[in-house]
């Protein structure tokens, strides 16, 4: 492949001299694909290995800071109604927005994301099908392996793309088929994290560990409000990440996944990861042909 | 083999040596017409809509003895042998399938798992294992591939109809493998990362160029079959019993070719189910 780029590993650019086109769509996309004119012309992937700043110097990542330095973007302080009970007492807490893992996951992702383009260039692709995007810790504390792959498909009777980045979609096969029959067509992956940062103060401490009739009196059930706020703030920063990305289009078939590590007594970091496709009208909608009702026999 | 004409009752003795007994009783007696398979009734009518009919279960075993191999403690390398055995062992399990498929005239084996089990008694040895089942062409049109033996998929019965739908026919499932030890960071390294989000090129290239030495060799295997394609290409990590850096990655996939009659697809019909 005369025109692949230099920094693809050598045995990239071997594998795409071989006659074959490989693909990583199940049969039944596979076959969906070839109906709609897509034609299968590689699997194409990109890496990255990060190291991640979890507890570099530099980085608030460390309670004893004051409650009321602000890293930038989001952040909530949350004041003890006690007064002063004791040194082990935390009077203060703090939501706040880890902006640096946010971008160290948009780095990561990003650069995974540019290698599989330089494939699918290489390729000659129009674009990128069933895209699989993964985040690994490697074994060493705080490596992420970031991992993207998908199918390279050319269109047929288009001719071959002149510059230009190939379009992405994580659709593939009938779902890809109908979103197109529709009107809209893909444009690219949109991915991001939001990372938000939970310093628990006294009463959601207590709250957490189950003991809030200890502190708050009689109830047993009560919202652990300083959570909840952590928890709102990560989805909507996720969809402000998005919606910067979009430029415009439209978002279809999105994800949310939250998840939470607890770091400390009470302290938690809270993960929101969004990603959708990036869709553009091109046609005016033309609804599918009214489905014939089956019923089941088994 | 001979060309003449054969007797069931000797077929027997044509079995390649070194499948066991057993097989050769099982195999005879499957080729009076008694047929068995792991395919669901659902597959099982799709396969004979296709026009094939199953003719038997077959599989091929290895117990394979995986030798140890020095490492370098802060490098990145292939682990050439561990390679090598993890793709001989496959390859027995898969020739040993073939020829028990071959055995009953076959000319596919659809549906084929191949795992890998780790027994208490045998220490750093594994089973490899292929079981799949064997079909035939109806109209008795050979569907052998281009080194002339039974093809062989990972393809449920489903999966081989729709292909078939396509005007592709699978040719064998193909895999590449590559063992890679992942090098351990110094203290130094990590020390001078530490507090910064960087990208570590090492590992990056060390991780691709494993992946993409697998998936190198999985296309090799396609293009001794004169395969015009590969479907269903995965992906798999394991780490077996080699401690976290040591990483086998194994790609497997069904390659196919175009057959030369001329397809055009079926449209789909849409569909609403009134079920729950």
């Amino acid at each position: 492949m005369p025109d692949a780029p230099a920094d693809l590993p050598e045995a990239a650019s071997r594998r795409f001299e071989s006659r074959a086109f490989t693909s990583g769509l199940t049969v039944p996309d596979f076959a969906a694909c070839l109906q709609s004119g897509l034609r299968p012309v590689g699997f194409v992937q990109g890496f990255c290995v990060m190291q991640w700043s979890w507890y570099g110097m530099g980085s608030p990542y460390n309670r004893g800071l004051s409650p009321y330095g602000g890293g930038g973007g989001y952040s909530e302080t949350y004041q003890c109604p006690h007064g002063y009970v004791s040194a082990e007492h935390r009077s203060w807490g703090r939501n706040y927005e880890q902006s640096w893992v946010e971008q160290a996951w948009s780095q990561g992702f990003g650069l995974a994301y540019g290698r599989m383009l330089e494939e699918a260039t290489a390729v000659g692709a129009h674009g990128v099908i069933g895209v699989i995007d993964t985040s690994d810790r490697l074994s060493d504390l705080g490596v992420v392996e970031f991992h993207v792959r998908g199918t390279a498909v050319t269109v047929d009777g288009v001719p071959a793309p002149r510059g230009g980045q190939p379009w992405t979609t994580y659709l593939a096969g009938q779902r890809l088929t109908k979103l197109v029959e529709a009107g809209y067509a893909p444009v690219s992956v949109a991915a991001a994290v939001a990372s938000v940062r939970v310093w628990a103060y006294c009463i959601t401490e207590y709250l957490l560990g189950g003991g809030g009739s200890a502190w708050g009196g009689q109830q047993s059930s009560a919202e652990v409000t300083q959570v909840a706020a952590a928890r709102t703030a990560a989805r909507q920063l996720a969809r402000e990440h998005v919606r910067a990305q979009l430029g415009g289009d439209s978002l279809h078939g999105a994800e949310m996944v939250v998840s939470e590590r607890e770091v400390g007594e009470g302290d938690q970091e809270i993960q929101c990861l969004l990603r959708g496709n990036r869709v553009r009208r091109f046609k005016e909608f033309d609804p599918v042909a009214v489905p014939h009702p089956t019923v089941r026999l088994s | 083999m001979t060309d003449a004409p054969q007797d069931p009752s000797a077929a027997p003795e044509d079995l390649p040596k070194d499948l066991p007994e057993a097989t050769s009783r099982r195999l005879a007696e499957l080729e009076h017409g008694l047929f068995t398979s792991d395919l669901s009734v659902n597959e099982f009518l799709l396969i004979k809509e296709v026009g094939f009919h199953p003719l038997g279960l077959v599989m091929g075993s290895s117990i394979y003895h995986t030798g140890i191999q020095t490492r370098k403690w802060g490098q990145s390398q292939e682990l050439t042998k561990l390679t090598e055995a993890m793709y001989n062992a496959r390859e027995l399990a898969m020739t040993r399938m073939e020829e028990e498929a071959d055995q009953l005239g076959a000319d596919g084996v659809v549906g084929v798992r191949l795992d890998v089990n780790y027994y208490e008694w045998g220490k750093d040895a594994a089973e490899f294992i292929a079981v799949g089942t064997a079909v035939k062409a109806e109209s008795g049109v050979s569907h052998r591939n281009a080194l002339g033996k039974p093809f062989t998929s990972d393809l449920s019965g489903q999966d081989f109809w729709t292909l078939m739908q396509t005007g592709y026919i699978p040719q064998g499932l193909v895999m590449g493998t590559c063992v890679y030890h992942i090098a351990h960071r110094g203290l130094g390294q990590t020390l001078g990362s530490a507090g910064q989000n960087v990208e570590l090129p090492n590992f990056t290239q060390a991780l691709y160029e494993a992946r993409e030495m697998a998936m190198t060799r999985m296309q090799d295997e396609a293009d001794r079959l004169e395969a015009s394609g590969i479907v269903g290409v995965r992906l798999e990590e394991k780490s077996h019993q080699w401690g976290s850096h040591t990483i086998e990655f194994l790609s497997l996939g069904t390659a196919v070719t175009k057959t030369s009659d001329e397809v055009t697809l079926p449209v789909p019909t849409t569909i609403i189910s009134l079920d729950n």
